[in-house]
């Protein structure tokens, strides 16, 4: 062997060292790095919600692994530090998530901020007739009906996410107790006056403050002709009609609701209905296939009715919805692998074994599939509730805001620390200088 | 420039030597605590997109009434948590100083006092709401089974229930901390001074307020310190409990800066709010170490 010089070693070291320190970076540019590039990476990050709604995702996602050679990688987080942890993503336009779950009340956020790929113009995203056309309209921002934020308005409408839990609120009753489905609010009342005895509610309000007071309020709120805002953003919280909704739920139902009504959320309730010591109440999918419904857990199993929101004094029952959608961040660098597998997630043969593995789905011919409904009895209302039309939380940027302020006005309502009228007179004038510091009609 | 090197060398040897060896410490607190607060102060006077509106944020966020609701109810958890906390560390620290003497017990005691502290505030938030909750609440069951209690007591759901319910958390949590710190106060007072008092025939009150007190006064200040920033920042267990209602009735500061910030996502008014507070805070801290003596007498 040759002896080289000290000079000549520390020359071919050097070289050595910059081809192998090279190595990562030519690799990273071969892999390519712009957004939305159409190389097929090796792994998808999902950022989803905790829980009953990424769950079925969760059992799926291994099949299209093995379909498509992704790793997929779902990174979960509690629903507060989700959409937490989605904004401070969006405002860095970070490549953490190829894929993220949202909320539906997140959609207006997320629109605004400019935080999420358009499905339809960059891959080709279209609308599917066994899918209500509903659940295309909450993931197209702006919104295509109802008022839009005065900073929206004229934007061109595209489509930013897909839903993959078709939640409606819906409305569930003793069927083994009560001959018929309460059709109306009045019917409501006087079913709760009917079966309410000791240890045994008549109905259940899920009245904590924010989120959860606001939730269950909000479709007796609509049934009754009120509503947080007019079509133009006007504040009509305070209204006569909205102010009668909510003395229903806070003063004549709470007559026969649970005590400790102001506490309670959707675990308590669905603890109560489960082990029998109460007829009805507002619920969601999960709520019924996760408790109510499921095997082992519950003593009320088959004995559930479930059925769209009651109609209220004008005729209408307005469900709530509160889809869970599949987005695509901006700054994804693997935006076309993410939306294959979004599309791969929505055929109908791969959204049965979605549904099979505890699911729900938006395909009209799955949700009326009678072999699906026997294992989910809520599916046939689920249908009609989506068909219906449901109404979805108004479109602004600051709902989360607004939600905390009405939530909180009717949770004071249910505990008894203000009037219906003080609490929401109140709540009104809140909202109305928050709207007026965000740039709405006052 | 010329002045800073003029006033370095005035320094004598160890005196530079001192400031050098500062410079890390004093580098590491600029730029962990001095360049987020002069960001917080920068936000605090301009809206989202940077525009510098002045002390607007500060106008918004004074003339909410929530603050001032947050506020009194800080206060009341504060004057709820902070003399009983005080009162009871203080007691479990002498009778344990008084009357065990074993080395082997006092180590358990020391163990068990500590669990509490390690414990995660989310797992405690989650655990009390299991004792307090409405309908299955394991306190309602006891109290109904041996006091005969059968009427359902509304733990959360009424303002001053629910504030004391979670001002309980508090006090099981902290207390031990109150107790470790006049515990290991107590072991500084030197035997002779006790036992020369006991031979003029002190009782046990005069043995403490003459002896003990005398060495546990900086302590105080220290736990009134520690306990005063811990209630500000006070938020999973009421979080978990009670979310901050009924109503407002148990939303504290933290609480209620939270949402400013992530559910308002008001930055400008939440970045005053905390400069706001910051500042009161450190004017009420001075006050206390002015007006309370730190040294001993």
């Amino acid at each position: 062997m040759q002896p080289i010089t000290r000079r000549e070693f520390v020359k071919r070291t050097a070289v050595a060292g910059a081809m192998l320190t090279s190595i990562p970076a030519i690799l990273e540019a071969c892999s390519g790095s712009s957004p939305t590039t159409s190389n097929k990476p090796s792994k998808l990050t999902i950022a989803a919600v905790q829980g009953a709604e990424d769950g079925p995702l969760k059992k799926v996602a291994p099949m299209y692994q093995s379909q498509s050679g992704i790793t997929m990688e779902i990174v979960e987080f509690p629903y507060d530090q989700l959409f937490e942890k989605l904004v401070t993503t969006f405002q860095a336009n970070g490549s953490s998530y190829d894929l993220c779950m949202m909320d539906d009340p997140w959609m207006p956020k997320f629109g605004t901020m400019g935080a999420l790929q358009p499905l339809d113009s960059n891959f080709g995203f279209t609308r599917d007739s066994d899918i209500p056309s509903i659940v295309y309209d909450v993931g197209t921002w702006p919104p295509p009906h109802g008022p839009v934020p005065p900073s929206e308005q004229g934007k061109s409408q595209h489509l930013y996410g897909i839903t993959i839990v078709g939640n409606v609120e819906m409305f569930m009753y003793r069927k083994d107790l009560a001959t018929t489905p309460p059709t109306s609010w009045d019917d409501v009342l006087a079913n709760a006056q009917k079966f309410n005895k000791a240890n045994f509610y008549g109905y259940v309000i899920r009245g904590k403050a924010t989120n959860p007071a606001s939730s269950d309020s909000l479709p007796i709120l609509w049934s009754f002709g009120g509503d947080i805002f007019d079509t133009s953003w006007k504040v009509k919280l305070d209204s006569t009609e909205s102010i009668d909704a909510i003395t229903f739920l806070t003063q004549t139902l709470k007559k026969y609701a649970e005590p400790g009504a102001a506490n309670i959320d959707a675990a308590d309730r669905d603890r109560l209905i489960a082990i029998g010591q109460a007829f009805q109440s507002t619920t969601w999918p999960a709520e019924v296939t996760g408790v109510v419904e499921a095997q082992g857990v519950s003593q009320v199993v088959g004995k559930m009715g479930y059925i769209p929101i009651p109609k209220g004094p004008g005729g209408k029952g307005l469900g709530m919805m509160g889809n869970w959608l599949l987005g695509i961040p901006k700054g994804s660098k693997n935006g076309s692998a993410a939306a294959d597998f979004i599309k791969w997630l929505i055929k109908t043969e791969n959204m049965k074994t979605y549904v099979q593995n505890g699911g729900i789905p938006t395909r009209t011919s799955l949700l009326n599939d009678p072999t699906l409904g026997q294992n989910n009895p809520y599916f046939p209302a689920l249908a009609q509730s989506l068909a219906a039309q449901p109404n979805w939380r108004p479109r602004t940027d600051q709902w989360n805001a607004v939600e905390t302020i009405y939530g909180t006005a009717v949770n004071q309502a249910v505990a008894g620390l203000k009037t219906p009228k003080d609490a929401l007179t109140g709540a009104a004038t809140q909202i109305r200088t928050a709207m007026k510091q965000a740039g709405y009609p006052s | 420039m010329q002045a800073v090197r003029a006033g370095w060398r005035r320094l004598s040897r160890d005196e530079r030597l001192a400031y050098l060896i500062l410079l890390p410490a004093l580098s590491a607190v600029f730029v962990i605590v001095t360049i987020p607060f002069v960001l917080v102060i920068i936000q605090s006077l301009s809206t989202e997109d940077g525009t510098f509106v002045g002390p607007l944020n500060y106008s918004r966020a004074l003339a909410n009434p929530l603050l001032y609701e947050a506020i009194r109810a800080t206060g009341v958890y504060a004057l709820i948590v902070l003399p009983i906390e005080i009162l009871l560390g203080l007691s479990f620290a002498l009778l344990v100083h008084r009357t065990v003497r074993r080395p082997g017990l006092r180590a358990a005691i020391y163990v068990l006092a500590i669990l509490p502290l390690v414990v995660p505030p989310v797992a405690i938030g989650v655990v009390a709401r299991l004792i307090y909750a409405p309908g299955y609440g394991v306190l309602n069951v006891l109290l109904e089974r041996y006091v005969g209690v059968h009427q359902e007591i509304n733990w959360l759901g009424d303002p001053t229930l629910a504030m004391l319910a979670v001002a309980s958390v508090d006090i099981w949590q902290w207390t031990p901390f109150v107790y470790l710190v006049l515990f290991s106060g107590l072991q500084t007072v030197p035997r002779e001074s006790v036992e020369a008092a006991q031979i003029d025939g002190a009782n046990w009150w005069a043995q403490f307020r003459y002896i003990d007190l005398h060495y546990l006064r900086p302590l105080f200040i220290l736990i009134l310190f520690f306990r005063l920033a811990d209630v500000l920042r006070v938020f999973d267990h009421v979080f978990i409990l009670t979310g901050g209602g009924p109503g407002t009735s148990t939303q504290l500061l933290s609480l209620y800066m939270y949402r400013v910030e992530f559910k308002f996502f008001d930055t400008g008014q939440a970045a005053a709010l905390a400069v706001v507070v910051l500042v009161s805070f450190s004017l009420l801290y001075t006050l206390i170490a002015r007006v309370l003596p730190l040294e001993r007498a």
